[in-house]
């Protein structure tokens, strides 16, 4: 599910059955060196978030991409923001980002990182293929998590 | 040559009807076409759409099937992919759609180990038979959707979901 109306009517309707919050970490880099590598795992980031999205609409609300400047990184909003989720009801709230530095706070909330893959040049069932290889990674961080209860 | 002489008066009346006629057209041709409209429209959402697999290929056992449209929401347009199982059923092609009916999580052939030859929802463990009944006790309360199918030159082709007809 989305975090839209549609989507949140039926997520208020389903509690008990959508426990999982997915949030896209995303960093803004807007030096002329940077910018464009910066855009491109935006691009990936949010292509496998919708991608996770398909798979399991109806365990999960995927939240607006929380991003930042990268100058204005700050370690502690991550963690303030899961404090929130979990106290609105979240059972598991996992983070999602290609910006490697976030695993330094990997012990504290649960950090998905993955490479940025370049999906700019690629055509659809290509970038298909390379998706359901990532969702692959990403399926059993999100199964032993649900394992656990 | 005098016999055939058009008089000014036949000349204006000619020109003028011709004239008029055009005029009329140009009126009356756009009320028909309004009038019409509804069996000019183009059904977007009905047609048969391709897939790279050849009926013969298929088996008894479900396969998934990618197949691709073009979907138009207002002035977006975008490629959209579908999945389907399919599988057959003696001479016939079964497609089932593969969102679960609980809250619409991608279903998978034998995804659970302990229950072979079913569908699985790694969601909340809902459960289909092949056929697409859902199991009862399991979270779905209704049977998995289906797809009309064709054949087209040895291929595969998917058409519009409908309600299963399958369960009885």
């Amino acid at each position: 599910m989305y975090f839209n109306a549609n989507d949140v009517t039926s997520f208020l309707g389903q509690k008990d059955f959508i426990d999982t919050a997915i949030v896209p970490l995303i960093s803004i880099d807007l030096s002329s060196e940077k910018i464009k590598q910066s855009g491109a795992e935006v691009d990936f980031v949010m292509s496998l978030t919708s991608f996770i999205e398909q798979q399991f609409k109806g365990r999960l609300l995927v939240m607006p991409p929380f991003s930042h400047m990268t100058s204005l990184k700050n370690e502690e909003l991550p963690q303030q923001f899961e404090t929130q989720l979990h106290s609105a009801g979240f059972k598991h709230v996992f983070f999602i980002t290609c910006d490697h530095s976030w695993t330094n706070i990997g012990d504290i909330v649960n950090i998905i990182w993955l490479p940025a893959i370049p999906l700019e040049s690629m055509d659809a069932s290509v970038k298909k293929s390379i998706l359901e290889d990532q969702l692959r990674q990403v399926v059993p961080m999100l199964s032993t998590k649900w394992a656990q209860i | 040559m005098s016999n055939n002489r058009v008089s000014r008066r036949q000349f204006l009346s000619y020109t003028l009807t011709g004239v008029g006629g055009f005029m009329a057209a140009g009126m009356l041709m756009p009320m028909l076409r309004f009038a019409i409209d509804p069996v000019l429209q183009k059904h977007d959402g009905g047609d048969f759409v391709e897939t790279e697999h050849k009926i013969a290929d298929l088996t008894e056992e479900p396969v998934k099937v990618d197949f691709s449209f073009e979907q138009v929401d207002a002035w977006y347009k975008s490629n959209v992919t579908n999945v389907a199982w399919v599988y057959k059923d003696g001479d016939q092609i079964i497609a089932l759609s593969p969102v679960c009916k609980h809250l619409g999580c991608m279903v998978d052939w034998n995804g659970d180990s302990a229950h072979p030859g079913q569908f699985f929802c790694p969601c909340h463990a809902g459960r289909y038979e092949k056929n697409g009944k859902n199991i009862a006790g399991t979270p779905p309360l209704g049977p998995l959707d289906e797809f009309d199918v064709q054949e087209k030159d040895g291929y595969l082709m998917i058409g519009p979901a409908k309600a299963n007809t399958l369960v009885k």
